[in-house]
């Protein structure tokens, strides 16, 4: 019955009739229900298509567009033209010479390294005190979300004049303290390097007045200031901290700072890692405030020349759309390896509730 | 399969309604029927608030005038003008008349951004404009003795000043360098810790003017050579830094922020309360545009029934060996961009803008806008000298428009980095008056000279 009978009877024919029936139903049946599929497929990439399609033409494409860019003369305009390692070998003078591009890396590397756990720590704290059930709690977690929604246009003109000098308010309050108004925006020497050293060595000394922060402290304080997502973020994660876990602590006759010390921040690292990691993509990222409180020119003193403005500048300005992928390619590997140690780095402090 | 089909519709739909979209973003013959027939010159700017009325006005008295062509302004006030624009191109759908007022002439029209006005204009048109404009006009519009952009309003500096101030302190408006640097100094002690009131304060941004005033000049055509270290430029640059050694450069930093801090941005030159004489500073550097600033103060305090200062303005003054009736340069000028549609609409426009043929219609424009005209033809209409009786202060700038040392930043590819990193010298020198500013000038002559030659030897490619 498995197979066709050639012998030419009458059993036979009927044999192979049924046979061949059965076969060829079971192959018109596979070829319908893989119509089937493959028109529910279809369906599918057509609802996905508006994605794919935004996918493959503004990121996939200029992506891999910038890379051939990278290696070539290119203008916007005229075609590009191949100059081989040219932009990369500039982008190494420079270094070595401390200009244009080194400013750029030194510039974000002072604004990543103290904007990103500068907004940890406070987003951490604000978590905490927020957590505690105090009257209008939702009042105080919606007021310190807030800043985080604001346009960052709006927010960047607001501490323009939060800053300035004579009139802003954070002179004003800083006053309060019996310190003298900063320049903030105005001032290229920041707080945490030799030049600020040196002012505050000669104020101790009473040769001048203490003028520590500078534009880069200026952009740090406004990176603070748009904590909330951070806030929410550690709220959401302590929210899953078993609560078992604080009642074996207050047997063990744990108190509040202990808890928090060993039970709330260890299972809160892998939020932590998060945030780190997020927040220094960002840092390196941060473009409108930069260009808002600068106008555009990474001013005072170029110490608002961080890598993206370097790069908007160099690709719309001078029209180095080569140097300035260049630019983008090695800004992107050296993210790429500062994600990697902190992930790797990770092992040794980040645990999991799992664990 | 049912679904399929209505997926395919809508799909479809979707499809015409873009293609449908698209068509009529771009009509290249209006659809209205008060601009039936007539073809569309599209002009990209960046005037936004009073100025804006002003080009409305200009573009409407111009459509008005016109059979043929008819502008339609888009208005991009910010900084992103220059972007959209290069991806306007690069997509395949520029404007066809675009203003600017960064020094990207000579870049732009090397590489081929802009068309070079003599693909666009008959030889008798560039003969006209030629014996029209200003030398300033001119210089500003060409690179390599071709012209690509037509200018249509000059920005002059000038030293303005508080004569009641000065008069206060015995002093008079200064006739030279040595006259102006003695004034500063009286009137602002160096060592002045929080000084409320500055005789002068370089600003330096502005060592392209000073560099010429005393008599240097920052790039030699002939040669193609950088001249940073000019005995004139460096001369300049340390009379300028010689402030930051006097105040410091912190008090410095700290006074201008507090200018930018003034309600509406007011010149600083002017008194904020109502019965004071003298504002932030006693002298002070600008553009013509302050003259109506000026202007709208006295004519407040009169209608409050108060006294006011009286002010002057004059040239920058130069040292012994200087050049007389110089300063920095610049303006706003007219491009047509790579693929424009319709040349011939915006050479129409850009003729009627500037007053060439009709001088009258440009004095209205420059009138109403406080605007210095391109040509000596406009400024001496009926239109304009009754605006220079209106505001005898705004003649000094128009007297140094036709000034043949008053010359703006070399136009040549590379200009907005030329630009950008002799601010910053300036900025360091100022910054930094124990650094030698020959040294700091020498470091940027190097950097520029280097940016400079590799665009060149690509020029040459």
């Amino acid at each position: 019955m498995g197979r066709l009978n050639f012998r030419l009877t009458k059993a036979s024919f009927d044999q192979n009739l049924r046979f061949l029936k059965r076969h060829v139903c079971r192959y018109a049946g596979n070829v319908v229900v893989s119509l089937m599929m493959k028109r529910r497929n279809l369906i599918g990439y057509l609802f996905a298509s508006p994605w794919m399609v935004g996918f493959l033409l503004l990121i996939a494409w200029p992506f891999a567009a910038s890379i051939y860019w990278s290696f070539c003369q290119y203008d916007l305009i005229n075609p590009p033209k191949w100059v081989g390692t040219e932009n990369y070998r500039r982008l190494m003078q420079e270094f070595r010479e401390g200009r244009g591009f080194a400013v750029a890396l030194q510039n974000t590397a002072y604004y990543a390294l103290l904007s990103v756990p500068l907004s940890i720590v406070v987003g951490m704290g604000l978590a905490v005190a927020l957590s505690w059930r105090v009257r209008g709690q939702a009042f105080y977690r919606t007021a310190f979300y807030l800043p985080a929604v604001i346009p960052i246009v709006a927010t960047s003109v607001l501490w323009m004049w939060l800053l300035d000098p004579q009139d802003g308010m954070v002179n004003y309050l800083l006053s309060w303290l019996g310190v003298p108004g900063q320049n903030w925006l105005t001032q290229s020497r920041s707080a945490f390097s030799v030049a600020g050293l040196e002012n505050a060595a000669g104020w101790a000394a009473g040769k001048n007045q203490l003028l520590l922060f500078g534009s880069k402290d200026a952009l740090v304080l406004m990176s603070v200031w748009a904590v909330g997502n951070a806030m929410i973020i550690f709220l959401a994660a302590m929210g899953d901290v078993p609560e078992s876990l604080y009642e074996a602590a207050t047997i063990d006759g744990a108190g509040r700072f202990r808890k928090f010390w060993h039970v709330t921040l260890p299972l809160l690292s892998p939020v932590i890692l998060f945030n780190l990691v997020m927040g220094l993509i960002k840092s390196v990222q941060t473009f409108t405030s930069i260009y808002i409180l600068s106008e555009g020119t990474g001013q005072p003193g170029e110490s608002l020349l961080v890598f993206s403005l370097h790069l908007f500048l160099s690709a719309f300005s001078d029209l180095e759309m080569g140097y300035a992928s260049a630019m983008a390619w090695v800004t992107f590997v050296i993210l790429v390896v500062c994600t990697l140690l902190l992930f790797r780095s990770s092992k040794h402090w980040v645990f999991y509730s799992s664990q | 399969m049912k679904q399929l089909s209505t997926i395919f519709v809508l799909v479809c739909l979707l499809a015409i309604g873009l293609f449908v979209a698209l068509q009529r973003a771009h009509p290249r013959v209006s659809d209205r029927p008060e601009n039936a027939g007539r073809s569309e010159v599209v002009f990209w700017h960046f005037w936004g608030g009073a100025d804006r009325d002003v080009v409305d006005d200009v573009v409407q008295r111009f459509n008005a005038s016109q059979e043929q062509f008819f502008v339609r302004s888009i208005a991009m006030p910010g900084n992103n003008l220059q972007a959209k624009l290069f991806l306007a191109i690069a997509g395949g759908d520029p404007p066809d008349l675009v203003n600017q007022d960064d020094p990207i002439v000579g870049d732009w029209g090397w590489r081929g951004i802009v068309q070079p006005l003599q693909d666009v204009c008959s030889p008798e048109e560039l003969r006209a404009l030629d014996e029209f404009l200003f030398p300033a006009a001119k210089q500003l519009g060409s690179f390599d003795e071709t012209m690509y952009a037509v200018c249509n309003g000059l920005d002059v500096r000038a030293l303005y000043y508080n004569l009641t101030a000065l008069q206060k302190h015995g002093l008079q408006p200064p006739r030279s360098l040595e006259e102006l640097t003695e004034i500063a100094r009286i009137i602002t002690p160096p060592g002045t810790l929080n000084p409320e009131t500055f005789g002068y304060l370089p600003d330096a941004r502005r060592l392209w003017a000073w560099g010429k005033v005393f008599g240097g000049d920052f790039f030699d055509f002939e040669t193609s050579r950088v001249q940073l270290t000019d005995p004139a430029i460096v001369a300049a640059a340390r009379w300028m830094a010689g402030f930051g050694n006097w105040y410091g450069a912190d008090t410095i930093n700290r006074f201008r922020q507090g200018d930018q801090s003034l309600p509406g941005k007011t010149f600083p030159l002017l008194p904020i309360q109502d019965q004071e004489v003298q504002g932030r500073y006693v002298m002070l550097m600008d553009g013509q545009w302050r003259v109506r600033d000026i202007d709208a103060f006295i004519d407040r305090r009169r209608q409050q029934g108060l006294a006011y200062p009286e002010f002057g303005v004059c040239a920058l003054p130069a040292p012994a060996g200087g050049r007389v009736d110089a300063g920095w340069v610049n303006g706003n000028f007219f491009l047509i961009p790579k693929g424009a549609n319709n040349t011939p609409g915006a050479v129409a426009f850009m003729k009627y803008w500037i007053g060439l043929g009709d001088p009258e219609q440009a004095a209205i424009t420059c009138a109403a806008g406080g605007w210095i005209p391109v040509s000596e033809e406009v400024v001496q209409t009926n239109v304009f000298q009754a605006f220079l009786d209106e505001r005898p202060l705004f003649r000094e700038f128009v007297r140094l428009a036709g000034s043949q040392n008053q010359t703006p930043i070399p136009v040549i590819p590379g200009a907005p980095m030329f630009k950008r990193e002799v601010e910053k010298a300036s900025a360091t020198a100022m910054a930094k008056p124990d650094q030698s500013t020959e040294a700091i000038l020498q470091e940027a002559n190097t950097i520029i000279q280097r940016r400079l030659d590799k665009l060149g030897r690509r020029v040459g490619q």
